[in-house]
């Protein structure tokens, strides 16, 4: 009976803070409109910048990934010269992953890659497989390749090798490496300072709100209401700056989602990676992320200012 | 009931505002505090509903220590305090209903329940034709009756009135005084702080006497002596 009627008493005490929250919020409309506005800027500016750099990062990363070099090998090689060759080459340092493509793994890849142009298809099949077998080097850092591929041409291996192919993928790793970095220290940069204008600004907002009723306030206190009654409705305002912040933010990233990823797509080909899953997973990321600095925003600034300003 | 032990306050370097200030207060009493202002009533006043604490000494109510009441102890404590000042303290754009029924829902008490209350207190004090009115509309007297309301409405054991009559003319200032006898006729103690020379003389209280921080005299049946 008692922890029911303490319940009904939570309620209503609830109820009466939210409703103070909100009022407050609406009594001051502009005020809100204005520190609400400066949070979705930070979001946006921090969203795009994040977006930007998970996508440099990642093409970079998927660049990396690609296969580095490839050694083809002559129709004649036997099974143990192969095996010795890759043993020699899996043991150098720079080397970190070797694989064998056989005939019938270069036929099925062939298939796989033309699987929509019956020519191609036909012009090789199981009885007639003129794919050479291949081993696929991959090096632990890009600048490896040359030395490997020098190491391989040396007289000792060239009667094995067919020929050695490997693309100049260095110059276009370092120039996304120094994107990303460069993105990554803008967006840095210029989130924090977001940061800060909004932390000032949500924290003036409320000061304001806080002076505005300091007669109300002083009352309250002294007819006996408890810190949290006096504290909760200004954090909350500060939770409804956030929240809607976040949500209008939403929506708008949601839109810029819709209409860019069709751009990018259109851009970002053949870089080894589905620009499009990848998209809707950072978005998701991304939107949560900018909810939760939202959030966690509005409560910070809204304790900070009641902090400094309900002392006694 | 209330128990002042050898209650000091200092402000700064050597602005002593209460000075070993020692007396009991019992259940029931009417106390008039007085003397002319600096003397220290408004200071201990602020010690007794804790708004400031003493440099040294202890205030016992219903036998404990106040400055030991925890933070969250405190409004609990000022719920049992009921306090009326010489500027009312109303919310100026809110009824006089809704002025006192804040204090109730500052508490959590259910709606039901702050109608009822409200409504006695209102009745009490004889406002119970003016509930809609703006506090802002109010007359001084009037202003002063709600917040009387307001200080009552926790059922106070104790109604402290730090110069209550100070803004209102002396018609108003005799209902005020009026009011406060029929409240300390219910049980309740009244502490009346006040230099209304006027009044004390006319009521044939307990006068405590302080000057200079120091109580100066205390009887009962008292005149104002300063």
């Amino acid at each position: 009976m008692k922890s029911d009627s303490e319940f009904t008493n939570f309620l209503i005490t609830s109820g009466r803070i939210i409703k103070m929250a909100v009022i407050s919020f609406w009594r001051n409309r502009w005020l809100s409109l204005a520190t609400t506005l400066i949070i979705i800027l930070t979001l946006l500016i921090i969203s795009v910048f994040t977006f930007l750099a998970l996508i440099v990062n990642r093409t970079a990363t998927s660049m990396r990934e690609k296969v580095d070099l490839v050694v083809y090998l002559k129709e004649n090689d036997s099974e143990d010269q192969i095996s010795a060759l890759s043993d020699l080459i899996g043991s150098r340092p720079e080397v970190k992953k070797i694989i064998f493509i056989s005939k019938e793994e270069a036929l099925n890849r062939w298939r796989a890659r033309y699987a929509g142009d019956q020519n191609l298809q036909n012009i090789v099949n199981e009885n007639d497989n003129p794919l050479p077998r291949s081993l696929e080097v991959k090096t632990k850092n890009p600048e490896d390749i040359e030395k490997v591929a020098d190491f391989l041409q040396s007289e000792d291996y060239a009667p094995l090798i067919n020929k050695l192919s490997y693309q100049q993928n260095k110059d276009m790793i370092d120039r996304l490496v120094r994107i990303t970095s460069f993105v990554k220290k803008i967006g840095v940069g210029l989130s924090i300072l977001f940061m800060i204008i909004s932390i000032l600004v949500v924290y003036n907002a409320i000061k304001l709100t806080i002076i505005a009723r300091s007669d109300e306030l002083e009352i309250m206190r002294l007819v006996g209401a408890t810190d949290a009654y006096v504290r909760l409705p200004f954090v909350l305002e500060g939770v409804i700056f956030g929240v809607t912040a976040a949500i209008i933010g939403m929506i708008v990233i949601f839109v810029a989602y819709h209409f860019l990823t069709p751009v990018f797509i259109r851009y970002l080909v053949d870089i080894g990676y589905d620009v499009g899953v990848f998209m809707r997973s950072s978005l998701y990321q991304v939107v949560s992320v900018q909810f939760l600095v939202a959030l966690l925003l509005g409560i910070f600034c809204s304790f900070w200012a009641t902090r400094q300003h309900l002392r006694k | 009931m209330i128990e002042f032990q050898h209650v000091t306050k200092k402000y700064g370097k050597g602005i002593i505002a209460v000075d070993d200030v020692s007396f009991k207060i019992a259940k029931g009493e009417f106390v008039a505090l007085v003397g002319p202002s600096g003397a220290g009533k408004s200071t201990l006043i602020k010690m007794l509903i804790r708004e400031e604490e003493p440099t040294s000494g202890r205030i016992l109510v219903a036998d404990r220590d106040i400055f030991q009441l925890r933070e969250k102890e405190l409004p609990f404590y000022r719920r049992k305090v009921g306090v009326i000042f010489q500027d009312f303290k109303l919310l100026a754009k809110k009824t006089v209903y809704e002025n006192v029924a804040f204090a109730l829902e500052v508490a959590g008490v259910l709606p039901g329940i702050i109608k009822k209350r409200v409504g006695e207190m209102l009745t009490l004090v004889g406002l119970e034709q003016r509930t809609n009115a703006l506090s802002e509309e109010l007359s001084g007297g009037e202003k002063q009756r709600v917040s009387i309301a307001r200080a009552l409405v926790h059922e106070p054991k104790l109604l402290i009135a730090d110069e209550p009559t100070g803004n209102l003319d002396p018609v108003n200032s005799w209902e005020i005084i009026e009011l406060l006898f029929k409240i300390n006729k219910n049980g309740t103690i009244v502490l009346l702080a006040t230099h209304n020379k006027e009044i004390v003389d006319a009521i044939h209280k307990r006068v405590v006497s302080m000057k200079e921080g120091k109580i100066v005299d205390d009887r009962e049946n008292g005149k104002y002596i300063l």
